[in-house]
């Protein structure tokens, strides 16, 4: 009975691995590697997406793009993440109070001053 | 629902295997305060303005009003992006100036690295709930910015302080937010106030 | 394996998701809020909860704080009147004890323990366009709105037949305090219950917090009224000092037990006001899409029975009993309808009935069954027992004929 947003199911991994991730909306996201057609299977929204991140950008730039409300940019995402499609850029400090990156957006932001 | 025309454009990923990463820094104030015109003046593409957040723009009484009415309008929320390095890119968040509407601000500010609230000195009360919302129920380190309007200081910071009841640790400046410069000087100064209020924690 | 979407992560979304989970359910939340900012955040409810509710909570494993959070072993009812005089005082047990654990303790432990069992979380506030594009996916078998704080609630179309107010009918007002001292009334641990006829309602109720047991003053002022000073929020500390004020000025006896009260955190009040609705379950969204309605969302009491945190639970373990039961089926309409409906005739009516009935003026017989609950303990008893299973009004104090009928019962 379910009817699953992919056309062609099968590319979905059945046990996707559970990963948490916090995706944010300034939370980088990428495609490792383009697959046109895997592309090909997926429905609109979220083959806008795919085909949209081949270029690292952020989720809400995505969702805004793609014409895809935040929820379900996140949800489809998530669900491309969990079987390897796009990659979620991981957080790179411990927390946006991190010392060095402080630093460093302080000092660029010094060189537009 | 559409799907994207075009081809992606923008910068391409490193090469050199570093995975990119970003920062947020959130611009908030009521409407009409010059969040759109400061996120412009810095980014590097056009500010993005975008209606995926639909939501309703009634005004709760307070936290615990679980009853909304059925007025509901879009609300325009707008960001950029500035690269800082290879592999640092920092966003400019806007929150919607319409009305508080918690959940969409708790979002927008999750995981920034800090806030500037925009006032303009002739609306101030258009800015209270922003700030208000820095003060009570976010753990965001934030200042506050006076716009200057055609480059004009018309009231003493002083005053403009004391009509906002902003505690003495409250940063105060002040920009034409126009300005590129002037924009990149007063998030500095939102950088520093993070460094220094997370540092004494 | 069939997916669920939950939105909202109250009592009844996480109690749901949770329950789903272990049925072998694949669930998926959306959050507006992640574990550490309800953690950091104002509390959200009084959420003291009754034996059927916490039964539920203990059926699924989810009573974890059974041993920390202290017993509330049964109510002290006091009517002042004129305000500021005890003019009626009623001692009445819980056949089993009730228990409130401050959402802020409760709500992450269970979504972090949700994400340590496999659900996913997504963190988001959703709005109306989110659900409609979530539905258009057709990626859940079903979709299940709990988040009774935001737009959402809009889309549920309000009840008129079942919702008797247009405006809200009490200011609330909440702290939670470290420091009361014990009822001299009922010195074990347990709740009063002050009515202040024509301005309102005093409550202290022992509770468990994120600093440990602690009491929670609430009171609900009748809008208009001069006990009505809720109208915005004020910082805390002023918060807690005008609601001693009031406990001294209008019962004095719950005012004596609040010389040495402090908050219990910085973020320890909470006001405001909303108007009482029951909403039809099913929501369409544009795009064709069905949802459900839970917990408040489609049945939002008036505080002043407690009725919340109670309702919401036993709604989550009747439309969890509901859901597996109805196996591979499609979650259509009539489904949804008919498991509402089934929860609404067993429970929710009670609950709401009752609830109404308190904030309008007490009728004769209601009157009668308290006043004889002031000298006869088992009248007493089964009155507060009530907060546990409200459908139990139905036999002695709803109508005149069920309290005449009862009156004269114990009389033989």
């Amino acid at each position: 009975m379910a009817t699953h947003w992919k056309v062609r199911p099968y590319l979905l991994t059945g046990g996707r691995t559970h990963v948490r991730h916090r995706l944010l909306v300034h939370t980088l996201v990428s495609v490792p590697y383009y697959d046109a057609a895997f592309a090909g299977g997926l429905l609109p929204e979220a083959r806008g997406l795919y085909e949209q991140a081949r270029v690292t950008r952020s989720v809400a730039e995505l969702s805004a793009s793609c014409g895809v409300s935040l929820g379900v940019t996140r949800v489809i995402l998530g669900d491309l993440a969990a079987s390897d499609r796009v990659r979620i850029h991981p957080e790179t400090y411990d927390s946006p109070y991190d010392r060095n990156l402080l630093e460093r957006v302080r000092d660029g932001l010094l060189r537009l001053a | 629902m559409t799907a994207c025309s075009g081809s992606p454009e923008g910068e391409t990923v490193p090469t050199d295997g570093t995975v990119p990463t970003s920062a947020k820094i959130v611009v908030a104030g009521g409407f009409g305060v010059g969040k759109t015109t400061l996120v412009s003046a810095i980014s590097e593409i056009p500010p993005i303005n975008t209606e995926a957040w639909m939501t309703a723009a009634s005004e709760p009484v307070d936290h615990l009003d679980p009853g909304i009415d059925k007025r509901t309008t879009t609300v325009a929320m707008d960001f950029g992006r500035r690269a800082i390095a290879d592999d640092l890119v920092l966003y400019l968040f806007g929150t919607p100036g319409q009305a508080r509407f918690w959940p969409m601000w708790d979002d927008l500010c999750r995981g920034a690295m800090g806030a500037l609230v925009l006032v303009d000195t002739r609306r101030l009360d258009a800015s209270f709930a922003a700030v208000n919302y820095f003060e009570q129920d976010s753990d965001v380190p934030f200042a506050v910015c006076v716009n200057l309007f055609h480059g004009r200081q018309t009231h003493h910071l002083d005053d403009v302080r004391e009509a906002l009841s902003l505690s003495p640790e409250v940063p105060l400046l002040a920009a034409d937010v126009r300005e590129p410069g002037a924009v990149a000087r007063a998030l500095v100064g939102v950088v520093e106030h993070t460094m220094s209020s997370t540092a004494r924690q | 394996m069939r997916r669920i979407l939950i939105v909202g992560a109250g009592q009844c979304g996480l109690q749901l998701g949770l329950g789903l989970l272990a049925a072998g359910y694949e669930v998926t939340i959306m959050s507006a809020r992640t574990p550490e900012e309800i953690r950091a955040g104002w509390p959200t409810s009084t959420q003291a909860m009754f034996e059927q509710a916490l039964n539920t909570e203990r059926a699924q494993g989810l009573n974890l704080w059974d041993d920390p959070a202290p017993k509330i072993n049964g109510m002290h009812i006091a009517v002042a009147m004129p305000p500021g005089t005890m003019a009626m005082s009623i001692i009445a047990h819980l056949n089993s004890p009730g228990q409130s654990t401050d959402q802020r303790v409760k709500f992450p432990a269970w979504l972090e323990l949700f994400e340590e069992r496999g659900g996913t979380v997504i963190y988001q506030g959703v709005t109306t366009g989110d659900l409609d594009g979530l539905t258009a996916l057709l990626r859940y078998d079903l979709t299940i709105v709990a988040a009774g704080k935001g737009e959402l609630t809009a889309l549920f179309d309000r009840d008129v037949d079942r919702s008797p107010f247009t405006v809200p009918q009490r200011g609330l007002s909440v702290a939670y305090v470290h420091g009361l001292a014990p009822n001299p009334s009922y010195p074990e641990r347990s709740g009063a219950f002050n009515g202040i006829p024509g301005l309102g309602e005093m409550f202290a109720i022992p509770g468990y917090t994120l600093s440990g047991e602690c009491d929670i003053l609430f009171f609900e002022a009748v809008p208009g009224s001069p006990a009505d000073i809720w109208q915005k929020r004020l910082p805390p500390d002023e918060h807690l000092s005008l609601m001693v004020k009031q406990a001294r000025e209008y019962a004095p006896w719950l005012g004596e037990r609040c010389d040495n009260v402090e908050l219990t955190d910085g973020k320890a009040t909470l006001s405001g006001r909303y108007t009482p609705v029951v909403r039809r379950p099913v929501a369409q969204l544009p795009s064709g899409g069905l949802v459900l309605g839970a917990g408040d969302v489609v049945i939002s009491n008036d505080p002043v029975t407690g009725q919340g945190a109670n309702g919401a639970a036993k709604m989550a373990a009747a439309y969890l009993a509901a859901i597996v039961a109805h196996g591979d089926k499609p979650f259509d309409r009539e489904w949804m309808e008919r498991t509402f409906a089934d929860f609404w005739e067993t429970s929710g009516q009670w609950a709401t009935m009752w609830t109404n009935g308190m904030l309008g003026e007490m009728p004769e017989h209601a009157a009668r069954i308290l006043m004889k609950a002031t000298t006869h303990t088992p009248t007493a008893d089964r009155f507060v027992n009530g907060f546990s299973d409200p459908s139990d009004f139905q036999h002695f104090f709803f109508t005149p004929e069920a309290a005449d009928a009862y009156l004269a019962s114990i009389e033989e």
